[in-house]
């Protein structure tokens, strides 16, 4: 079998209005030479120039073993399915979603689908936010939440409506859900489109490259966000049945909650790097590569979601370590 | 330059790790398009020929062949129909196309994706969205069939009178009594997509986004679960005589018995055609045999009778691009054999 280049797929996400439809327009009028398929919700809304738009249902599906952390996007398997057999190779697909939607659906489906696998690849979940409007719609929406959780890229958007210290009370908010996400701040979606496309933000190996972005590492709690995230390190070495067996069961039982995960492990008598990712109890790991010289060999986790903090997360991280 | 030399053999070995050229590709016509096959379909003694690139081929014993440019993006169903086939595409559009290369639109909607077609002696279908559409006659108005969510499969019967439709959640049957479509509702948890009647009309067996197949009983609505597979299965045809359903999916052709009152229900089917552990991606019937072809994800073609585990014919080698489509034309006496990658093999059966 012969190894094909696979499409990347970036996920557009955001409240209705925040900007969405902006940003694709610009990434399709920009002068880059790509071509660009566009899969669509809200058709009609504002138009879309392209002459490759796809009209799609968000049609969201469990798998029939009944899990709701199983639920794929039907119509994206069947679109890409028919996308994939076209003659002319496209460079990148968007796939925008409707305001409300909870992206879990979506990027379970790259994991899910061998096809979807096999020729594409989820480059990045890009989620547009309203710098006006964001704080209320986090209060107000779980669905809002779910999208700054799950996003690589917040764009965080309309700033110039607003006052400097209200953005970054936004953008304080945005990284106590999301630490990971990077933050563009612009108006009009003005960002570089090279910082919004081809990121492979799901691709194993750029995880050992995403710092947490902190900003305080005591993790207060004043605000009542219910989605959150934590992170852990250790020095000591990780036994890896210890961990296979706490790691497989937290996902079984609580991957409802776990929105995503993200890790590079040290394991006692391995060799190379291990790292992982996850979305709900869906889950991506490999080994990658030697640890680098002459740096420490420390194991690092982080979860975001909800009830993180009843899921005795750092007694299981610390009862992997090897002895 | 000696080193060079030895390099290119070893590469050369190494894409084709199975066999030398067959008898029938030395023989045949080979093509390299490079425009994705999307599906092939016998209509008598020619096959017709769907791709990526929104044209229709046709190939006839003896002439060269013939290439139709039907739609503007991917031709993503195709079926027989008298003299020609009906086609839909990415592009909305559902269009009739006879041999002679003459394109007739049949029907053209907006912005949304003809996704399957059907024919039968009585109607003409096809699928864009949650709504099948039939017409009793071609230029009538057709009549619009509304299910619960987007259509994945379309089929009608052997006698052309009942019309069964995949979907999420299970399948409807759609029949007309005194000029009304009516409908029974067939239900099974999960993604369903293509769908056929056995040759009988007693059963309907669908392919699902999970590795399973699933059929029902039509009289009695009764359950058949197909699993096991270790991959999503793509393709299915039936095999003359008991009759069998064989399937991709899998490391063999896998043949279910459809005979008598309860069909492959507690029996486990019959697998023949293994190659190398390489997963089967595409499968035809022989027509007027109890004898398939099964297509390799690397490409490579066998051909198998369903009564013999062990004796398979190669009929192509592997070009490392998976089989999406094959086709054997009437009287058995030529196969069309296309790939992912838009290599062709038309090539005569018979010495």
């Amino acid at each position: 079998m012969t190894e094909e280049a696979q499409v990347p797929v970036t996920v557009l996400t955001g409240f209705l209005g925040a900007g969405k439809t902006t940003l694709l327009n610009r990434i399709l009028t920009e002068e880059h030479g790509r071509r660009f398929a566009v899969i669509v919700n809200e058709f009609g809304e504002e138009g879309i120039d392209n002459d490759l738009v796809v009209d799609a249902d968000e049609e969201v599906f469990e798998m029939n073993n009944g899990c709701i952390c199983c639920t794929v996007r039907g119509d994206l398997i069947r679109i890409l399915g028919g996308l994939m057999k076209r003659a002319d190779q496209l460079d990148a697909i968007i796939v925008e979603t409707t305001g409300l939607a909870d992206p879990a659906p979506v990027a379970q489906t790259f994991f899910v689908d061998q096809d979807v696998a096999d020729k594409t690849k989820l480059d990045a979940i890009v989620t547009v936010a309203d710098a006006v409007h964001l704080s209320d719609q986090l209060g107000e929406h779980h669905e809002a939440e779910e999208q700054i959780a799950f996003a690589d890229v917040v764009l965080l958007n309309k700033t110039d409506l607003v006052e400097a210290s209200e953005t970054n009370e936004v953008e304080n908010r945005i990284r106590k859900i999301n630490p990971f996400a990077k933050i563009i701040k612009t108006k009009h979606c003005s960002a570089p489109l090279n910082e919004v496309l081809g990121l492979d933000a799901f691709s194993l190996d750029r995880i050992l490259e995403v710092e947490p972005d902190f900003l305080d590492s005591d993790h207060d709690h004043e605000h009542d966000d219910d989605v959150t995230s934590v992170s852990f390190t250790s020095e000591t070495p990780l036994d890896l049945d210890k961990f296979q067996n706490w790691f497989g069961e937290l996902l079984r039982t609580q991957g409802q909650d776990i929105l995503r995960s993200k890790g590079i492990l040290n394991f006692t008598g391995v060799d190379e790097r291990y790292v992982f990712q996850g979305v709900h109890m869906l889950m991506d790991a490999s080994p990658m590569g030697l640890w680098p010289e002459g740096k420490s060999r420390s194991s690092r986790v982080v979860f975001i979601g909800r009830n993180l903090e009843n899921m005795n997360l750092l007694e299981g991280f610390e009862s992997c370590k090897a002895h | 330059m000696q080193s060079t030399l030895s390099l290119d053999l070893h590469s050369q070995m190494s894409a084709f790790p199975t066999a030398q050229r067959t008898e029938l590709e030395k023989r045949g016509l080979n093509i390299q398009t490079d425009i994705p096959v999307v599906d092939a379909v016998t209509i008598t003694e020619s096959v017709a020929v769907s791709f990526g690139d929104g044209t229709v081929r046709f190939f006839r014993p003896g002439l060269a062949y013939t290439t139709v440019e039907a739609h503007k993006g991917v031709i993503l169903s195709m079926v027989a129909d008298t003299g020609g086939v009906l086609t839909g595409g990415d592009d909305g559009r559902f269009l009739r196309i006879t041999q002679d290369g003459a394109t007739e639109e049949i029907y053209k909607f907006d912005s949304k994706w003809v996704d399957c077609v059907a024919s039968s002696k009585n109607y003409s279908a096809c699928s864009s969205g949650n709504s099948a559409y039939v017409w009793d006659e071609l230029h009538s108005r057709p009549t619009r069939l509304e299910h619960p969510s987007t259509i994945g499969g379309l089929a009608f019967d052997a006698k052309g009178r009942r019309l069964a439709v995949a979907h999420y959640g299970g399948a409807t049957i759609w029949e007309k009594h005194k000029n009304r479509w009516k409908s029974s509702r067939l239900v099974w948890n999960g993604s369903h997509n293509h769908i056929t009647f056995s040759p009988d009309g007693k059963f309907i067996v669908t392919a699902m986004q999970e590795n399973a197949l699933h059929g029902w009983r039509v009289r009695d609505k009764a359950n058949l679960a197909m699993s096991g597979y270790p991959a999503k299965i793509k393709s299915f045809d039936w095999v003359e005589g008991t009759p069998f359903l064989v399937t991709s999916g899998a490391h063999e052709a896998v043949c279910w018995p459809f005979d008598g009152k309860f069909g492959p229900m507690e029996r486990k089917p019959v697998c023949v055609a293994s190659n190398n552990n390489e997963l089967v991606t595409c499968v035809t019937a022989l027509p007027g045999d109890e004898a398939l072809f099964a297509g390799f994800r690397d490409g490579s073609v066998l051909a198998a009778e369903v009564s013999d585990s062990n004796g398979v014919i190669p009929i192509r080698k592997a070009t490392g691009s998976e089989i999406t489509a094959m086709a054997v034309s009437a009287c058995n006496t030529h196969i069309f054999i296309g790939d992912a990658k838009g290599n062709l093999l038309w090539t005569r059966l018979v010495g």
